[in-house]
């Protein structure tokens, strides 16, 4: 019996409850219960849940949060990580989200008191299944705040199983969006609920639940958007109440007070454009509950003078306002940021931010995996929300069609979409059922006949069948193959693991020195962190783009330039990603144009990206590529010795799967450079810098002391 | 001063007295240098050539080697009985002796054949220390050519098994011959006690020069059945060490590149092993295959990447066992017998190992009976799932281990078995508490301020609900009319329809009464409920009388003052008018 799963998780082995997972999914059963299996699935399906937490986990996250289990939330915040952005260092404290790490501390924490000896490893990987079984609750509350308890239901298997949030949700990635969908529709919920009321119990709850998601995802703009903008909706509808001024003048003072608590937060609120809007509006509601004031005590006439005075005044301050604070600097204009889509100003602007392939517009095809049959449903379910208008239905209007121009300007703002998808398809299909299996004596006024009512539910229900089987398919698909960890099958249906990654960073981790500054592209610098804890340049949180620039210079000079630029950041080890001798299309030489574009945006005399392609404008690896490219550092380190190398016999030696081309430069030698580690399918590739100018030094040193 | 130099001299004869006494007739040592340890086998016939009896004999060990002994034990030949043994000193001696009991006193003139078993680790140096991948391993080893002993020795052979044909260079005493991978030496006659004459071999040796820097071995028990078994393991390679670069090309292209490396060991569990695990720091191992076989479970262990000269690596291997298999209990009295150390690969070498015993909660009186001496750290309190004051552990270390330590410890420990019964009772008991707090809450009105519209509509709603049975009771006596009009068709007993009709009357007048009542105390609530409820009333007085009426028939019937058919079709259509009207009211209390 081959065994090659040692999980000690017990489901693992247990196969049925799968089955019994998928049955409740499919009986649309929805809820906690059918939810949260759903998104153990990957979990389970990588044979452990340790291997999808180093897989899934965004690791930096996860090594935060063990920082703040072992060393306390005061010494959490004031953490100067030395591990990232040698020779910088970063203040963790101040520039992350703390609210996932401080969730999933005080989970470890409350357990631990009870003497549930929970690994925080454990916490952290069924965090988002968890929040993901509050957020279908959080969903059915508000589905039923805005239609009914039906539609409630509804939207909450929705969400329990749409692929678009399943995919920040599934069990071991343990990442800020997992936590912010619940809190986001929370605070929905709860302001929703105010609206409704006017009570200022909960708009404290509201602004409770927005402080939660402050903490907890860069997202809250979103949030402090939306509110206001319903706000002014309704007053230009004429359907301003003291229920609606109660409301948002408690949640906009409160909310601003406490989300300036988070330190990342700070002072942005009154000072950042995006936040503006949430102050005019509540400048606008004073104004407007004055003028309704005085409208009771003034005659007719009186009081169109002084509305238009009083406009024109306020039009002229706020504009000569924000003229001069533009002026002097006091906040930048950004808004071009957020309405334009990123790419084209990102293109201008950063490259890195548009070589992120989250950030790329969203295609149709992705609209149609993610969701699936609500996207066709859900301007159904809009529009019977805009037939029936009242207060909380102008909210839902405005927040799906805020969502969807975001989710078509970024892949990654999909998941804001999601919520309000089902929302609104859970509605337009409640309202359906409603219709055609209401009870038989309403029916019979409206004529339906048998027929039609049976074929049209069948139809009904044929389509949630077949949204429940392709959710099933793309959570154990597409969102359930880490990572980390890549998987290849054979003729014989049997799957090879390919588990290059963590071979090569277990090996830095042990047998490197414990201070080894590791150089890599950003894209594994929180991989190396967490998995192989040591120390590297450049990670995922891209904020320094000139030190990123000079990585990617180091990449695509030649060896002896590159040399300099390693010494000059005391680099020890090299780690680059080498796909082709498997076919794995995410590696190195095939991201090494952004490198190359990075890297000019700041070194412009150094780094040309046309030196990188042959004069016919191509971009090649053969013989005909530019020399520049095959004597580059990162060329030669990706196919070192590869030009030996016969993979099959159909293909000469040096035949590169991934870009179907054989090498142009078969002869590499290094000077500076060793190989240290390469792993098994040549995913990994690791060099050690040799360190001639320390050794220089030191015996300089021993001269001097002699 | 003389006097104690004199009394240190006098100590010295004893001694000698006793070892002088004794003799080592043909020795044959065997040295085992084919792995990366050097177990060295002496076969002693041990004669006693004096009158009187000797009880013990002691056994020795070179000043250079005594540093790396992990093992010695000594067996009787052909009787297979091992002996006890005893650190001691000599004076005047260095190095390492044993002190060994004879079962039975060795008697004058008499013979015996032992056998000395020593193991030694570390004790074979890489030599160069740093090779290249291509390079192959060689080492040296330095011993002795004769056997250290305080006796004297009249004839002695050596034979060293090597690891390879391919020796670089050894001393060559007494001309000693070699084949392939064995070189003999000796024989040598007469060697006086303690003597030593330098042995060095300097041979190529590729066998995986593995060694567990550190082991964490711990043993959880439960008594519902399970004992967990988890080791944190160490592992490094402590040959020569890698020079230059290692190249993924060469190691898989060419078999011999990279010789001396590890790949992949075995590591035996014992049989009944269940879900076991392994893994690091970073996740599940997926390199690795487990072989369920009838004796025992085999696991082929493979480290995330070979093993190269000087690399380490880290892992942790986990497996239940049933509690059955080890665990032994005669009342309040527990055994645990498990093995205080076991197999993690062929000829293995523990540099440091803790064993941590976990036992239930509430054990008391904790002995623990080793099979040789380990060191005992203070005991510590460990909490899990469901405890309140702790498991006791146990903790001990012991250093320089290797194959033949693998044995079993007891441990024996007294534990009050309501003690079991404690951890479901907690969880009972902190349920019991939830729903308590939850039934408080529901049950008790904890609002601070008062809703006058939700109270009138619980009282509307309990009023309602004493209307709907009253209403469903006065359905009730009509039914129970009817029946007794049937029997008074069959009977004819006037007396018995009269009286009926008499109770009922009575009891529809009281209900009657109290749902109007009711009716009043709803109009009072301000709810429209109450005219629904007039409705019922008014309904309910035409039931009332076509239920008088069929009693009337039924009474013509019986004197025979219509006729069979024209009642039958009367009373037909008095049934149907009266199930409408029933259908009506009910379609009415529906809707309260």
């Amino acid at each position: 019996m081959e065994l090659i799963c040692l999980g000690h998780f017990v489901l693992s082995h247990n196969p049925e409850v799968w089955i019994l997972g998928e049955l409740m999914l499919n009986c649309s059963w929805g809820g906690v219960g059918g939810d949260s299996i759903h998104r153990i699935h990957p979990a389970l399906e990588c044979h452990s849940l340790v291997v999808s937490l180093s897989s899934f986990l965004l690791r930096f996250n996860y090594r935060s949060t063990h920082h703040l289990t072992s060393n306390g939330f005061y010494e959490f915040l004031n953490w100067f990580d030395e591990r990232a952005w040698y020779p910088l260092g970063r203040i963790v404290g101040g520039t992350v989200y703390p609210g996932l790490m401080v969730t999933a501390g005080l989970i470890h924490y409350v357990l631990n008191l009870l003497h549930m000896t929970v690994h925080i490893r454990d916490v952290c990987v069924f965090l988002a299944p968890i929040f993901s079984g509050l957020t279908a609750i959080s969903t059915f509350l508000l589905t039923r705040e805005l239609w009914n308890q039906g539609a409630g239901l509804l939207a909450a298997c929705f969400i329990a199983i749409v692929p678009g949030y399943i995919s920040r949700s599934v069990a071991g990635s343990f990442d800020n969006e997992g936590i912010a969908i619940f809190a986001l529709q929370f605070t929905y919920y709860l302001w929703v609920k105010s609206v409704k009321t006017g009570s200022v119990f909960w708009t404290i709850g509201c602004c409770l639940s927005y402080f939660y998601m402050v903490s907890a995802w860069g997202g809250y703009v979103f949030i402090i958007n939306l509110i206001p903008l319903h706000v002014f909706v309704l007053l230009l509808m004429q359907r301003y109440s003291r229920r609606v001024y109660i409301a948002y003048s408690t949640f906009y003072i409160v909310g601003l007070v406490l989300s300036m608590q988070i330190p990342f937060v700070g002072f942005q609120p009154i000072r950042t454009s995006e936040h503006m809007a949430a102050a005019g509006v509540f400048a606008l509601l004073q104004a407007y509950a004055f003028l309704q004031y005085l409208k009771d005590r003034l005659t007719k006439q009186e009081f169109q003078t002084l509305f238009f005075l009083g406009v024109s005044l306020a039009a002229g301050v706020v504009f000569l306002t924000v003229i001069y604070l533009t002026y002097t600097g006091k906040f930048s204009l950004s808004l071009m940021r957020y309405l334009c889509p990123p790419p084209r100003y990102a293109k201008i602007h950063i490259p890195i931010i548009a070589s992120v392939s989250e950030h790329q517009p969203t295609t149709w095809v992705s609209f149609f995996f993610d969701l699936h049959i609500l996207v066709c449903t859900f301007p159904a379910g809009l529009w019977f929300c805009i037939k029936n208008i009242n207060d909380e239905r102008v909210f839902v209007a405005l927040y799906a069609i805020s969502a969807v121009y975001f989710a078509g300007v970024m892949v990654r703002l999909m998941l804001t979409l999601t919520p309000v998808v089902c929302m609104l398809s859970a509605i337009a299909f409640s309202s359906v059922f409603e219709h055609y299996l209401g009870d038989d004596q309403k029916k019979d006024k409206e004529g339906l006949g048998p027929n039609i009512k049976s074929i049209v539910t069948m139809l009904m229900l044929m389509l949630l069948m077949m949204f429940a089987v392709h959710c099933t398919w793309v959570t154990s698909n597409a969102y359930s193959s880490p990572s980390v960890v890549l998987a290849s099958y054979n003729h014989d249906g049997s799957r090879n693991i390919l588990d290059d990654f963590r071979e090569a960073y277990y090996w830095l981790r042990q047998n490197t020195d414990e201070h080894a500054r590791v150089m890599s592209w950003w894209d594994y610098g929180y991989q190396i962190a967490g998995m192989a804890n040591r120390t590297t340049l450049v990670d995922n949180n891209t904020w320094n783009n000139s030190h990123i620039a000079l990585v990617g210079k180091a990449m695509s000079s030649n060896e002896s330039a590159a040399y300099q630029i390693m010494q000059s950041l005391d680099v020890d080890y090299v780690l680059i990603i080498f796909g082709g001798v498997i076919g794995y299309s995410g590696d190195d030489i095939n991201k090494f144009l952004w490198m190359v574009r990075i890297a000019e945006g700041e070194h412009p005399k150094d780094i040309r990206e046309s030196d990188y392609f042959t004069p016919q404008g191509e971009f090649r690896v053969d013989k005909a590529g530019s020399p520049t490219l095959l004597n580059c550092l990162m060329y030669k380190m990706s196919y070192y010795r590869f030009g030996e190398m016969q993979l099959d016999f159909r293909t000469p030696p040096g035949f590169d799967r991934t870009r179907n081309a054989e090498i142009g430069n078969k002869d590499i030698k290094f000077k500076h450079l060793e190989e240290a580690f390469t792993s098994e399918h040549w995913l990994v590739r690791i060099y050690k810098v040799k360190n001639e100018g320390s050794s220089r030094t030191s015996s300089f040193l021993r001269k001097a002391r002699s | 001063m003389s006097s104690v130099k004199r009394k240190g001299r006098v100590f010295r004869l004893l001694i000698f007295a006793t070892l002088g006494s004794l003799v080592n007739e043909e020795v044959k040592r065997t040295v085992d240098l084919s792995t990366h340890l050097a177990k060295i086998t002496t076969e002693v016939l041990l004669s006693n050539p004096g009158r009187s009896t000797v009880n013990s004999f002691v056994v020795a060990l070179e000043p250079e080697l005594a540093p790396h002994l992990a093992f010695i034990g000594v067996t009787v030949k052909e009787k297979d009985g091992s002996l006890e043994l005893k650190e001691t000193s000599l004076k005047g001696q260095s190095g390492k002796f044993f002190e060994v009991q004879l079962l039975s006193g060795l008697a004058g003139g008499s013979k015996l054949r032992l056998q000395v078993e020593t193991v030694l680790s570390h004790v074979l140096r890489p030599f160069p220390t740093h090779i290249t991948q291509a390079e192959r391993q060689l080492v040296v080893f330095q011993g002795n050519h004769y056997l250290y002993s305080p006796y004297l020795t009249t004839s002695q052979t050596t034979r060293v098994r090597l690891a390879s044909k391919n020796v670089e260079s050894y001393t060559k005493l007494g001309n000693p011959s070699k084949s392939d991978e064995i070189i003999e030496f000796g024989p040598f006659q007469d060697i006086p006690p303690f003597s030593q004459d330098p042995m060095k071999i300097h041979y190529e040796n590729n066998s995986p020069f593995l060694t567990i820097s550190s082991i964490t071995r711990t043993i959880e028990v439960s008594h519902w059945g399970n004992i967990a078994v988890e080791e944190t393991i160490d592992l490094r390679h402590t040959g020569a060490f890698l020079k230059g670069p290692f190249s993924r090309y060469d190691y898989q292209r060419q078999s011999d590149s990279g010789i001396s490396s590890i790949k992949s060991f075995k590591t035996i569990l014992p049989a009944s092993a269940q879900d076991v695990y392994y893994r690091d720091e970073i996740g599940n191992i997926s390199t690795s295959h487990l072989l369920v076989l009838e004796d025992a479970v085999e696991v082929e262990v493979r480290p995330r990447f070979p093993l190269f000269g000087g690399w380490k690596t880290h892992y942790i291997i986990g497996y239940n066992l049933p509690s059955y298999e080890y665990l032994y209990t005669l009342g309040d009295q527990y055994a645990l017998k498990m093995r205080l150390v076991d197999h993690v690969y062929d000829d293995q070498v523990i540099d440091h190992l803790t064993v941590k015993i976990i036992l239930p909660e509430g054990a008391r009186n904790i002995h623990l009976d080793t099979p040789y001496q380990i060191d005992r750290e203070p005991d510590q309190l460990h909490y899990t799932y469901l405890d309140t004051f702790g498991r006791p552990v146990l903790v001990a270390t012991k250093s320089n281990l290797v194959e033949q330590h693998i044995q079993d410890v007891v441990i024996h420990y007294t534990f009050n078995k309501i003690l079991m019964l404690q951890e479901p009772l907690l969880v009972v008991g902190a349920f019991y508490i939830m729903f308590f707090t939850v039934i408080i809450y529901v049950r008790l009105d904890f609002s601070i301020t008062k809703d006058p519209a939700a109270e009138v509509r619980m009282k509307v709603a309990s009023i309602t609900e004493q209307v709907l049975t009253l209403v469903n009771k006065r359905l009730g006596l009509y039914r129970h009319m009817n029946d007794v009009v049937n029997r008074y068709k069959q009977s004819r007993d006037t007396g018995a329809l009269n009286g009926g009709r008499k109770t009922m009357e009575a009891e529809h007048r009281t209900l009657t009464n109290d749902i109007s009542s009711l009716q009043a105390r709803l109009k009072v609530e301000g709810s429209d409920l109450a005219d629904k409820v007039a409705e019922v009333q008014k309904l309910d007085s035409q039931v009332k009388e076509l239920v008088c009426r069929s009693c009337q028939e039924a009474e013509r019937l019986v004197a025979g003052k219509v006729k069979k058919e024209a009642y039958i079709e009367n009373e037909k259509s008095l049934a149907s008018k009266r199930q409408e009207l029933i259908n009506r009211i009910d379609s009415l209390l529906d809707a309260l």
